[in-house]
């Protein structure tokens, strides 16, 4: 008789070698029993369950109600490795135009591989849109500003010249930092979903440029004494006007509760060398994560100054000694790590969770952000 | 075979996932939810979106930008898919193929590795020794204006008129066998104990106090002046530049992006990297260095003895260190040098016959 191969599950195996891929059947099946799994091997060869739609066990609606949940991270650096040598080699010849969408699949398998209450997220943006984007993004910013810092100096212009077009472009430059900010994180929430449910950013432009501006002059003034403010605005700004399908992010985290530590971790700076700062920036993750709520549930860190330090330590060393090659291990690593200090508490009523998707999205705060060398991480 | 598999079902309006219960037929895929809803997807309509790893759940989507999609956790549903529907093989992932794409995988990486190495070994040098020389000079003379201010100000120079002279001359003897110079050459010698000189671009060359009192004859002092006036023609801070910016983009093409730490590891990688293509400028500057000596008649000796003096102070870096280094081995170089001298030919000048060198090179 024919049967079932529990390995791949082709259907008609001969003998007790699977044709396709070549596993000695019986073999496989003691390697599994003595595993104590089984699992594959029994779903696979089970006769097909010919139990009618009806017959329905109950299904947890939405997981625990008011439990603890977690964000967990499946993927491998081996396999991102993998994706990522084949990107740069479709890089290299195709004169750096595969690039984007090389960007499409790594984003892809890092949220694919993530993981919450049994269902992994999923990316929808594409490496047209990012194309697209980046040639926007270049016409309206980096041409533009890079003749703005080179033509003078070429032409051999006048002092005065040279002075003013390296102001306006500082300005242009300072303008679009926050533009790009916002223009990258609507679009990528927009391209990012859980349960087909797209999450989205709705804050306007022009506030945030506001506000950016606005602390980054005051962080000046006062000599660095308002950016503890500035950092959490800012973290508002970007909290608040985040929502998963119709669902509100909501954060109710105040700048002065992290100024004591601001100025502790100024007065240490010299004692410790500058490593209290690592501490601080455990302490801002903490406080960031805890005042952040969506529906009902709200999110709490546990992440530590000194965890933060190993990984970094590990991070360094782990590219140093492989020349940067190591990226995709320090990658996994980096999602692997945020994750596992961080829990969502509280109730969600997945049924009330309804789509509320903004796709019409252009890619080109992506392209800015691009430029300006600035990348997002989950933090 | 096994053709109904349990899944869940996602409407794209709520985050609530429905049971299902999915059944593949010829025409499609059945899906019966546990609301009690039951529809067909044809294969035509239904892309894969998840699911090309061990352990990932499979994910089909059906419809436009907003979907419905069915999760299914057993992969071996993707092997009973192609079974039923084989000729729709291209649009859903195969597990069983996952074995070959780890072979091609590996195929890619040796590929980069090749490509990647032949930009390094032939691609960036040829397109810089080539580039570099169409490069303006006026340029480049630009960019070593501040260079000079940096390395020599007015205040450090040695601007005694006699050690002025004799240098000038030395650097004329030199020179004036070329055919034709596109740059001003200029020597400035700064009161500094460092035993070095340097090509700034832009054609000025900088001799510090040390290096002057190091060499024992004019001609150990032509021997060091005709390397680093070969730097300046043969136009290595131009070819410099630009190698070390091609670098930086290989390095930026083979990680990715790179943000923060990583970016320390990316500088080291690129400097070993280049590290490589300052040796071979090196050896390049001594080899026409000692022909422009030859052909100024200037004895050849004196950059040979000169080396031979700064290995006995100075010793030479063991084993692996040597690829750390800027220049190559001081002991490799000598032996380059005295192939280069061969047999002393027609008789070579005698360089400042009628003043007391050792006297003028203590006047910085």
């Amino acid at each position: 008789m024919a049967e079932t191969c529990p390995k791949c599950g082709y259907a008609d195996v001969p003998g007790d070698e699977c044709p396709r891929c070549r596993v000695i059947v019986s073999k496989y099946r003691a390697h599994l029993q003595s595993l104590g799994t089984g699992g594959v091997a029994t779903l696979v060869a089970a006769p097909a369950p010919s139990a009618p739609p009806s017959q329905w066990r109950p299904s947890p609606a939405g997981g625990a109600p008011g439990g603890i949940r977690r964000l967990s991270f499946h993927g491998s650096g081996g396999s991102l490795f993998g994706i990522h040598i084949v990107n740069v080699l479709l890089t290299l010849i195709t004169l750096g135009i595969y690039y984007f969408w090389g960007k499409v699949r790594v984003r892809s398998y890092l949220l694919s591989q993530s993981e919450f209450e049994g269902d992994r997220f999923s990316y929808h943006g594409t490496g047209k849109e990012l194309l697209i984007g980046w040639l926007k993004a270049m016409l309206v910013f980096g041409i533009p500003v890079g003749l703005l810092v080179n033509l003078p100096e070429f032409l051999d212009a006048a002092f005065e010249v040279k002075v003013a077009a390296g102001v306006l472009a500082y300005c242009i430059v300072t303008v679009f930092v926050p533009v790009a900010m916002v223009g990258a994180r609507r679009y990528r929430l927009s391209r990012t979903a859980w349960r087909g449910i797209r999450f989205s950013f709705r804050g306007r432009v022009w506030d945030f440029v506001k506000l950016f501006v606005g602390g980054t002059l005051l962080s000046l003034v006062t000599l660095g004494l308002y950016s503890p403010f500035f950092a959490t605005k800012r973290q508002g700004f970007m909290v608040s006007h985040s929502y998963f399908g119709n669902q509100k992010f909501d954060f109710d985290g105040r700048g002065r509760d992290l100024f004591s530590p601001y100025l502790v971790a100024i007065l240490l700076t010299l004692p410790t060398l500058g490593l209290c700062w690592i501490w601080f920036a455990a302490r801002k993750r903490r406080y960031f994560w805890d005042h952040t709520s969506v529906s009902a549930a709200r999110f709490h860190s546990t992440v530590t100054g000194g965890a933060l330090l190993g990984l970094y330590v590990v991070n360094l060393l782990l590219l140093i000694v492989t020349l940067g090659l190591a990226w995709p291990w320090v990658k996994c690593r980096n999602v692997r790590f945020a994750f596992r200090y961080l829990t969502l508490e509280g109730p969600l009523d997945m049924a009330g969770i309804q789509q509320e998707a903004q796709v019409a999205v252009a890619a080109t705060g992506e392209g800015l952000a691009s430029f300006l060398d600035m990348d997002f991480d989950l933090g | 075979m096994q053709t109904d598999w349990e899944g869940f079902y996602l409407d794209g309006r709520t985050a609530a996932r429905q049971r299902a219960r999915v059944r593949l037929m010829q025409s499609g895929i059945e899906v019966s939810t546990e609301g009690g809803l039951t529809f067909l997807w044809p294969y035509d309509q239904v892309r894969q979106t998840q699911g090309f790893y061990a352990g990932e759940q499979v994910r089909l989507e059906k419809g436009g930008e907003i979907a419905e999609a069915l999760l299914i956790s057993d992969a071996a549903f993707l092997t009973a898919l192609h079974e039923v529907a084989p000729e729709r093989r291209t649009r859903f992932h195969d597990p069983a193929r996952r074995r070959t794409r780890v072979e091609l995988t590996l195929l890619a990486a040796l590929a980069v590795i090749g490509i990647a190495l032949a930009i390094y070994q032939w691609g960036i040098p040829i397109l810089a020794a080539f580039v570099a020389p169409r490069v303006p000079i006026a340029w480049e003379e630009r960019l070593g204006s501040s260079v000079i201010e940096q390395l020599a100000p007015p205040k450090k120079r040695c601007e005694d008129q006699e050690l002025r002279a004799a240098v000038d001359d030395v650097l004329k003897t030199l020179t004036a066998p070329l055919p034709s110079r596109p740059f001003t050459l200029r020597v400035i010698v700064v009161n500094d104990s460092l035993v070095n000189a340097m090509a700034v671009p832009g054609g000025h060359i900088v001799v510090f106090r040390g290096l002057l009192k190091r060499a024992r004859t004019p001609e150990e002092f032509a021997g060091v002046l005709a390397h680093e006036v070969q730097h300046v023609l043969q136009r290595h801070v131009m070819r410099a530049l630009l190698q070390h910016a091609s670098t930086g983009l290989l390095v930026v093409a083979l990680t990715g992006d790179v943000s923060g730490a990583m970016a320390y590891g990316l500088e080291a990688a690129r400097t070993l990297g280049t590290l490589q293509y300052s040796r071979v400028a090196e050896e390049e500057a001594d080899r026409e260095g000692m022909r422009m000596l030859r052909a100024a008649r200037v004895d050849p000796e004196g950059m040979i003895t000169f080396m031979e003096g700064l290995r006995r102070k100075e010793g030479d870096p063991a084993g692996f260190l040597r690829y750390l280094s800027t220049h190559p081995t001081t002991a490799d170089r000598i032996e380059r040098l005295r192939s280069l001298a061969g047999a002393p030919g027609r008789p070579s000048i005698k360089l400042l016959p009628d003043s007391d060198w050792t006297a003028l090179r203590e006047r910085c």
